[in-house]
């Protein structure tokens, strides 16, 4: 199978993959609780790797290194509606790498190699530049470090990826131990019902 | 080749000369007086950034371009206002279908190029406003990659339109009718000579040389037409969350810089070394 798809392609795509993510990894275990229940979930607007204004500071992985379930609760979101598709994404790539002889940087930025791309359209095989593409994360892959949230945020990316609580994995503790080790206070206790997936 | 700032004009405020929250776009006339697109109005500098007059606008401006016979031509959501050297309002041409977020403006004889953020193209119609061509909306795939939200581009001595293309790392060479000629720039992270992040450059403007301004960092540089990297004009003085700033040289090669987060136009001038 070409691994290039159309535009129709990638909507469905993207329907289908937020459907199942929603069922299998968020809402799915929301609609199991209890109205007015509460649940810990991420503020982009305070997390420090998708806060605007903070530039040129190292990412923060408090949510990898504190959370106490083994291969965190947190995970990198694409919120595909957002994302540029840029050729040389600096959530992909580490672009401060070597160039290769392709013109792209050598190294890809996320430890895990938990981001995959794919030319959304007609692709131009001779030349990268000329091309969209679609990013996706490997949440099994994922550990919610938040290097490529802190590297996509405005103003170098478009900020199309923050760090959710993935509530499937989440166990719910009342006295979350990220919460407690994060600096700008951005793990937040919402209504269920409020709660974004 | 070397630069030294000589000049910052305006700031954040609520001053005659000061931009209130936005500061999108700036533009020069053959005078060296000062143009900007801020807020919903023009407010217009002589050359030695003294405040000399400005006038709302209908929407927010999201540029500005002065013509020939000295007409002010504002981009808009949808249309383009037109101005009078005084601001009297001559001409309000609105345009649903081809006229989307207009982050640029130019001229190429008695035509008129819009540059259409909405639809990633630039627009050419003739001087009655006749649609002709498109500029880089799908040359040769894909056309201008703008992740950046701003289509900008200049026009130099002989018609040639120099757009960025940030999606690419590139400058682009168009004819007027649209045939792509080349481009100058390359991707690269830590090179000053190529363009770096994600998207880059953002703004462009061409007179002897052809001056391109970077977000993330915010850097404002000059090459020449065949591509080498002549001087990083400036890059520790712009907020460092800032981008798209618009990018404007007068006939003695000053720089004129808009920062849109400080609000401030820095103007730079060439060392004599």
């Amino acid at each position: 199978m070409s691994e290039h798809f159309t535009r129709r392609d990638l909507l469905h795509h993207a329907v289908r993959g937020t459907v199942l993510a929603t069922l299998g990894g968020g809402a799915g275990f929301l609609v199991r609780k209890a109205h007015g229940q509460v649940v810990w979930q991420v503020d982009a607007a305070r997390c420090l790797n998708s806060r605007l204004g903070e530039v040129g500071v190292a990412a923060c992985n408090l949510c990898t290194t504190e959370c106490v379930v083994s291969l965190s609760a947190v995970r990198a979101v694409n919120e595909h509606s957002r994302c540029g598709r840029c050729n040389i994404c600096p959530a992909y790539f580490n672009i401060t790498s070597a160039v290769d002889e392709r013109g792209l940087p050598s190294e890809k930025l996320c430890p895990r190699d938990a981001i995959t791309r794919r030319p959304i359209g007609k692709a131009d095989p001779e030349d990268p530049a000329n091309n969209f593409y679609e990013y996706l994360i490997d949440e099994e892959k994922c550990d919610g470090c938040g290097k490529c949230v802190m590297q996509c945020k405005e103003p170098l990316g478009l900020g199309s990826i923050v760090l959710r609580i993935r509530y499937n994995k989440c166990v719910d503790c009342n006295r979350c131990a990220i919460s407690k080790a994060c600096p700008k206070d951005a793990l937040i206790r919402v209504p269920v019902e409020q709660a974004v997936t | 080749m070397q630069y030294q700032q000589v000049a910052v004009i305006g700031g954040k405020g609520p001053g005659p000369g000061q931009f209130r929250d936005s500061l999108r776009g700036i533009a020069l006339d053959p005078a060296g007086n000062i143009y900007a697109a801020n807020d919903s109005q023009i407010t217009v500098f002589d050359a030695a950034g003294r405040l000399r007059r400005r006038w709302s606008t209908s929407q927010p401006a999201h540029s500005v371009a002065v013509a020939p016979d000295g007409a002010v031509y504002t981009g808009q959501i949808r249309q383009i206002e037109i101005f009078d050297s005084a601001g009297k309002l001559v001409y309000t041409w609105r345009d649903d279908a081809l006229l989307g977020r207009v982050t640029a403006i130019g001229f190429v004889d008695a035509d008129v190029l819009a540059g259409d953020a909405t639809s990633r193209a630039i627009r050419r119609f003739d001087a009655a406003g006749k649609f002709r061509n498109n500029i880089g909306r799908d040359n040769p795939l894909n056309g201008l990659l703008i992740p950046n939200g701003v289509v900008d581009f200049g026009v130099d001595a002989h018609g040639i339109v120099h757009a960025a293309n940030p999606g690419k790392h590139r400058v682009e060479r168009y004819t007027p009718a649209g045939e792509l000629l080349g481009h100058i720039g390359h991707f690269h992270g830590t090179d000053p000579a190529g363009f770096g992040g994600c998207c880059n450059p953002t703004n462009v403007a061409v007179r002897d040389r052809i001056y391109v301004t970077e977000k993330a960092g915010p850097r404002a540089k000059v090459y020449s037409f065949s591509g080498e990297l002549e001087a990083v004009i400036a890059s520790d003085v712009f907020d460092a969350n800032c981008k798209n700033m618009s990018v404007a040289v007068d006939r003695r090669g000053r720089v004129h810089v808009a920062d849109t987060v400080k609000l401030a136009i820095f103007v730079f001038e060439p060392v004599a070394l």
